[in-house]
């Protein structure tokens, strides 16, 4: 991957929140393109609604994101992936995939020859006149994958798209998605709480976590991994990277050490009470 | 588990006992005979009706007036009831109006409807629209109410944003369940108006319906019951089938 090249995305000094109440502070990277940048944090801290502040479907409180340009003509700058599928119930899957480029400058077989081609990406080409309800949570994940790379984006943000399949489908999803990255040049963000999966996937983790301080979370830490692609899990420097991603986790006044050991004290003894 | 073929022959059971029933306790006189039909008799009067050429002009007259009432209800329904559910400031100055104009049965509108129409067939069909107007109103508006909102974060994302685009392609297609089942709601109540809206001299079933009951031809009143009973049945089965076929997506 080229970590040289001009980001595609940058976040500056972002809080994100509701009611104008922030949950998420001084949020600041850049994407660089073809690159993937996981979003890890406990549940809670504002992934998603940072992802979507980061794509524009919410006002940031405060900061900017510039994201790239409508510039080029057929495609769209940036797409999505949600958590559970949300394909359109009464479109086929090739409909369904086509969502996104209707309204682009292509004609009708322009769109159905894109679609196609997309479909065959995830392998699902055999499935393109089949109802959505008709395929398995993981064949409906990779439908919604296709819909998002249909409009060839500059930018693609995932939000915890494999974490309500099941671990033999999502490790998968997680191998489909590595291939991917070789035949799309789109750069990705992608959410998780699953810290496995972000050392899998990613060229950088941004961790967050609650502020020593208090108030807002923030960005704990940014981990750059620098582990070949292929084969990740079996590298020798996988644990201990994982390793250090979860001290970055747990680090911090309210998760320290001393602190787990007092709960896990706490827990047993008022389990052990009604029956002792 | 009761099989298919079971549940048939006990429901058809329980109609054939009944009408049984009802001719035996009138052949052994514990009914008086004028107050109500032989059913055996039902056939040679509906034949009688039809050689005469009377059920024919009073069903297709009836069919008019339904099909006009509930062409306007439903599409007035459909609109209003979508306008309201997407757009929050039409929905606030409508809210009250509506609030105060729901309770009042269609029946109730009957002097307006010959004082302003006569007694024509668009007093009739005027009539059979406000009730057919109300179910599809509250249908298509609990509908559309009702979709998830994760189908606009879609759109957003897919550049489908626009209002028009929006509609055609994510709200009417996610309300479509529940405007169907309005749509179908009120093709029942529609028939329950045509006869009252008929009842003060409009041509028409409930019109001749009454006239049959001044001269006490209560087998005349039962064979038009019975028709209104199968006319409903076939548009319904008829409906149910289109309605199946749009909504084949689902599960």
């Amino acid at each position: 991957m080229n970590h040289h090249a001009q980001p595609v995305l940058r976040a500056h000094g972002l809080a994100v929140g509701f009611d104008n109440q922030s949950v998420l502070t001084d949020v600041t990277f850049d994407l660089p393109a073809q690159s993937l940048i996981a979003v890890v944090g406990p549940s809670g801290v504002g992934k998603s609604t940072l992802l979507r502040a980061l794509a524009g479907l919410l006002p940031p409180l405060a900061g900017t994101v510039d994201r790239p340009p409508d510039s080029d003509p057929g495609t769209r700058p940036w797409s999505m992936v949600f958590q559970s599928p949300r394909l359109l119930p009464w479109r086929r899957v090739r409909t369904n995939v086509e969502l996104g480029l209707e309204g682009l400058a292509l004609s009708r077989e322009e769109r159905r020859q894109r679609a196609e081609r997309y479909l065959e990406q995830v392998a699902l080409a055999d499935y393109a006149d089949r109802w959505p309800h008709s395929l398995s949570g993981g064949q409906q994940q990779r439908v919604g994958l296709a819909r998002a790379l249909a409009v060839q984006p500059k930018v693609l943000f995932m939000d915890e798209p494999f974490s309500a399949l099941d671990a033999i489908t999502r490790r998968r999803l997680q191998q489909a998605l590595v291939d991917l990255r070789r035949q799309t040049p789109a750069a990705i963000v992608f959410v998780t709480h699953d810290i496995e999966e972000a050392a899998v996937l990613s060229d950088r983790i941004i961790v967050l976590g609650d502020h020593p301080q208090g108030g807002p979370a923030h960005v704990r830490a940014q981990q750059a991994v620098e582990l070949p692609l292929e084969a990740r899990r079996d590298h020798s420097g996988f644990r201990p990277l994982i390793q250090e991603i979860e001290a970055l986790i747990r680090t911090g006044p309210r998760a320290s050490t001393a602190y787990s050991e007092h709960q896990a004290n706490d827990t047993a003894g008022r389990f052990s009470r009604p029956y002792g | 588990m009761m099989t298919r073929r079971r549940r048939l022959l006990a429901s058809l059971t329980g109609l054939v006992g009944f009408l049984a029933l009802w001719e035996l306790t009138l052949r052994a006189g514990l009914l008086p005979g004028a107050l109500v039909p032989l059913p055996s008799a039902i056939p040679a009067v509906l034949v009688a009706e039809i050689n005469d050429g009377i059920w024919q002009t009073m069903v297709f007259s009836s069919f008019q007036h339904y099909g006009i009432g509930l062409l306007i209800g439903s599409s007035l329904g459909i609109l209003v009831g979508v306008c309201a559910a997407l757009l929050p400031t039409f929905n606030a100055l409508h809210a009250w109006l509506a609030r105060l104009l729901r309770p009042i049965p269609p029946l109730a509108w009957i002097p307006f409807a010959i004082i302003w129409f006569g007694i024509t067939p668009t007093a009739a069909a005027f009539i059979i629209s406000i009730g057919v107007f109300w179910i599809n109103y509250f249908a298509s508006y609990s509908a559309v109410e009702a979709i998830d909102p994760g189908y606009d974060e879609v759109a957003a994302a897919f550049g489908q944003v626009r209002l028009f685009p929006r509609l055609f392609k994510i709200t009417l297609p996610a309300a479509a369940p529940g405007i169907l089942g309005g749509l179908r709601a009120g093709l029942g109540q529609g028939w329950m108006t045509v006869v009252a809206a008929e009842l003060f001299g409009i041509t028409g079933i409930g019109q001749r319906m009454m006239e049959a009951s001044s001269l006490l031809a209560t087998d005349v009143v039962v064979v038009y019951m019975l028709t209104i009973a199968g006319l409903y049945a076939l548009i319904d089965a008829l409906f149910v089938s289109i309605q199946r076929y749009l909504l084949r997506w689902q599960p």
